[in-house]
Order: C-alpha cells, then sequence, then structure tokens
C-alpha cells in the first residue's frame, strides 16, 4: 500500500498514457472511420461550430474590412498624391516639349540669319485694343535699339519701337501704323504690306497689272534696311481689282501666328547687308 | 488726399496695368479688354477735387499711353480734356450714384474713342485704323460699362466723402 501510495501518480499517468496508446493502437487499422468517440464528439458539437464559424468568418470580414477601408482611404489619398505629380511632370514635360520644338524652329531661323541676333520673350501686350504692340523682356541692356527687326520661326514679327533699359515694345505688322517693303515670291511684284486689322495686312500700292494670286508667298524685299531679302511675311489670301483705280486690293495673312507668340529674335543690325 | 488713399490708388493702376498688359490679352480677344484706367479716371473725376484730377487724369492717360500704341500723350490729351468736360457737368450731377457711373464709364468710352480718333486721323498717319476703331467701340462700350457696374458693388462705393 505504502509502495501504491508513493507511486500513484506515476503508475496513473502510466496507465494513462498505455491506454491512449491502446486506443491509438486498436484504431490504427480504422484510422480511416470514425469510432464511437468521435462520433458521439462530432454530433454533439457540429451544431454549435456552424454557428460559430460563421460568427467567425462574419467578425473577420469586419475586421478585415475595417482595415481594408482604413488602408484604402490611405492609398487613395496616396495615390490621388501620385496622380497630381504625375499629370505635373507630364503637363511639364508637355510644355518643356513644346517649347523646345519652338526653340528648335527658332534656332534653325537664327542659322539663317549672319547679324547678332537676341532671343526674347514676350511678357505683355498693348493696354487698348487698337494698337497692336507686344512687350519684350529684352532692352536697351541687351544691346536692342529702336527700328530694329524683330523675328520669329515662321517670319517676320514687326519692328522695335520702344526700349526701356530692361523691356522693349515691337509694333506687329499687323498694327495700322506699320509698313514693310514686300515682294510676292512667285511673280516679284512689289507692294508694301499694312497692317489692316486684328490678324491681316494688306499689300498696298501694287498696280493692277502686277502678278498676284490666293496662296502667293509674301516675302520681305530688303528694300528699306530693317529686314532682311526673303523672310516670310505671309500668305496672299484675297485679290481684288475693280473696275477703276490704280492699285489692286490684296490681303494678306501673316505666316507668323501673332495672337499665340512667345518667343521671338530681334536682329541686332546690319542683316541686310 | 491722404497717404491712405495715394497708396490704394497706387495700388489700383498698378493691379490694372498688370492685368491689362500681361493677365488679361491671355484670356480675352483683344476688343473685350476694359479699360481700367478709363475706369479709375472716371471714378476719379466723379470724386476727386480739380486740383487732384487734372493732374492724375493726365497722368493716368500717359501711363496708358506708355503701354498701348505708338504716340505717347494721344490718351493723355484726351483724358484730360474729359475730364475737364466731366468736372463741370459733376457739379450739378449726384455724383454718388452707381447708375451715373455707369453711364460716365459707358459715355467717357464714347468720348475717348471719338477723341483718339480725331487726333490720330489729324496728327498721324494710320490710315484704316478708323475701321478698326469703329468695328470695337460696342464691345469696348459694353464691357467698360461691365466692369464700371462691378466697382459699384464694391463696399464704400456710395460713401458721400469727397477724395481730395
Amino acid at each position: 500500500m505504502e509502495f501504491l501510495k508513493k507511486y500513484a501518480f506515476v503508475l496513473l499517468t502510466g496507465i494513462g498514457i498505455l491506454a491512449a496508446l491502446i486506443i491509438f493502437s486498436l484504431n490504427v487499422p480504422h484510422n480511416r472511420e470514425a469510432n464511437a468517440i468521435e462520433r458521439v464528439a462530432l454530433s454533439v458539437l457540429s451544431p454549435i461550430f456552424q454557428p460559430a464559424y460563421r460568427l467567425s468568418g462574419f467578425v473577420e470580414d469586419v475586421w478585415d474590412g475595417y482595415i481594408s477601408l482604413v488602408d484604402t482611404h490611405r492609398e487613395n489619398l496616396r495615390l490621388r498624391d501620385d496622380i497630381r505629380a504625375l499629370n505635373e511632370r507630364v503637363r511639364e514635360g508637355n510644355e518643356l516639349f513644346l517649347a523646345n520644338q519652338r526653340l528648335e524652329r527658332l534656332l534653325d531661323m537664327k542659322k539663317n540669319i549672319k547679324a547678332p541676333t537676341v532671343g526674347a520673350r514676350v511678357i505683355g501686350e498693348d493696354a487698348t485694343s487698337w494698337f497692336r504692340t507686344l512687350i519684350l523682356n529684352q532692352g536697351a541692356s541687351s544691346g536692342i535699339r529702336e527700328g530694329m527687326a524683330v523675328i520669329a520661326a515662321d517670319g517676320i514679327v514687326g519692328q522695335i519701337v520702344k526700349v526701356s533699359t530692361s523691356t522693349s515694345r515691337v509694333i506687329l505688322l499687323t498694327d495700322h501704323a506699320s509698313g514693310i517693303a514686300a515682294t510676292i515670291q512667285r511673280s516679284r511684284a512689289r507692294g508694301v504690306v499694312k497692317g489692316k486689322s486684328e490678324m491681316l495686312c494688306s499689300l498696298e500700292f501694287t498696280t493692277r497689272e502686277e502678278d498676284v494670286k490666293v496662296g502667293d508667298a509674301v516675302i520681305s524685299s530688303g528694300i528699306g534696311g530693317v529686314f532682311r531679302k526673303g523672310l516670310p511675311i505671309g500668305e496672299v489670301t484675297m485679290v481684288k481689282r475693280g473696275e477703276y483705280g490704280i492699285f489692286q486690293t490684296v490681303t494678306i495673312r501673316p505666316s507668323v501666328n501673332l495672337a499665340h507668340l512667345e518667343e521671338v529674335l530681334i536682329v541686332l543690325g546690319g542683316d541686310n547687308e | 488726399m491722404s497717404r491712405g488713399a495715394i497708396l490704394l490708388l497706387s495700388g489700383l493702376v498698378l493691379l490694372s496695368i498688370v492685368l491689362q498688359v500681361a493677365v488679361l490679352p491671355v484670356y480675352l480677344r483683344p476688343s473685350f479688354k476694359p479699360d481700367l484706367l478709363l475706369v479709375i479716371m472716371v471714378f476719379m473725376t466723379l470724386r476727386s477735387s480739380f486740383q487732384v484730377g487734372a493732374p492724375l487724369a493726365w497722368l493716368l492717360g500717359m501711363l496708358n499711353d506708355a503701354f498701348s500704341g505708338l504716340y505717347l500723350g494721344l490718351n493723355a490729351a484726351g483724358f484730360l480734356v474729359i475730364f475737364l468736360v466731366m468736372r463741370s457737368l459733376t457739379d450739378r450731377l449726384y455724383a454718388d450714384s452707381a447708375v451715373l457711373f455707369v453711364l460716365a464709364v459707358a459715355g467717357v468710352t464714347f468720348a475717348s474713342f471719338t477723341l483718339n480718333l480725331l487726333l490720330m486721323v489729324m496728327f498721324t498717319a494710320s490710315p484704316g485704323i478708323a475701321y478698326s476703331m469703329v468695328s470695337d467701340i460696342v464691345p469696348r462700350l459694353l464691357v467698360n460699362s461691365f466692369v464700371a457696374s462691378l466697382v459699384t458693388l464694391f463696399p464704400g462705393f456710395d460713401c458721400q466723402q469727397e477724395v481730395s
């Protein structure tokens, strides 16, 4: 008895382990079939498993949904910032690309001019609507003087009329006070291009007999000493010969898009020689 | 004229020039660009004393000429003549009326157009400018009147104090 008392715990544990091993060994051949204990346990607990599992799933869904929502909100904000930054970069890229194209064309024009030139940007327009002048960001400090020719990639823009230290004003060829000696490139008919209205010019003093047709290119004749011979001025859009009169009426559309002009070249003089 | 009024006027004139030369041309066609300096000149004519208003009208005109066209003094002369004519009339009118201000701006726009046209035809070689100016006058009248009507909405427009 003393022995049993002393080693009761060890004995019981040993018997328990032995019983468990016996049950395990008896079930090894029938491991694919549920025994009585399993069947009872499954039968008793299965009604509880289903709702408990559903509840767990619901809780998981809610939890995951909340966490996802928080993440989605953060992600949304981050993506919005990313999109904004990317859009800004795309816009800047496009702007640089277009500026590059414009400047390349301006550079091509510069290569054709022997005289020294200064590049300038348009920084303002005429304060009133009756005159056609532009304000440029280069002035006397860059060597600009009144009377200098102003050209763009597509042709003649106008002539410098007012100069301050850091800015200058150019009178556009479409201003009523502007006059440029010109030639029709095809027939060599001569005249003076005068400003007519917002976007048009007219070729004055071209006699009725001169050969001028719609679509003819008008270029500078070089007479007057301001603009080099052969610079594009525009294209003839209308020719009208009345029954009487010495001259014909010729309307010209400037080759330079003056409404959207951004960069120009100022010819510092001597190009006509 | 108090220091505050001088500062306010200088700021307004500067803002008007920047708007007219560098901002509005980007968004508006030339015909629909308001003459902000002209509106300021009319306001000053109706509110200021003769001693302040006359040189101010001339200066505003000179400033307009500095940023417009080729002929320095064209608008200056026009503004001064308009100021003198208007000044002789304003004593008999209720100068604080919003309607009068809008009408005055419209009238001065037309008077300025007439004077400029007359001076240019008489003294300059700008053939054909009359056509451009005449085609511009209707939108110019409407836009200037609209801007004048906006000015009347500013708080303190109908105050009785004279800027002197």
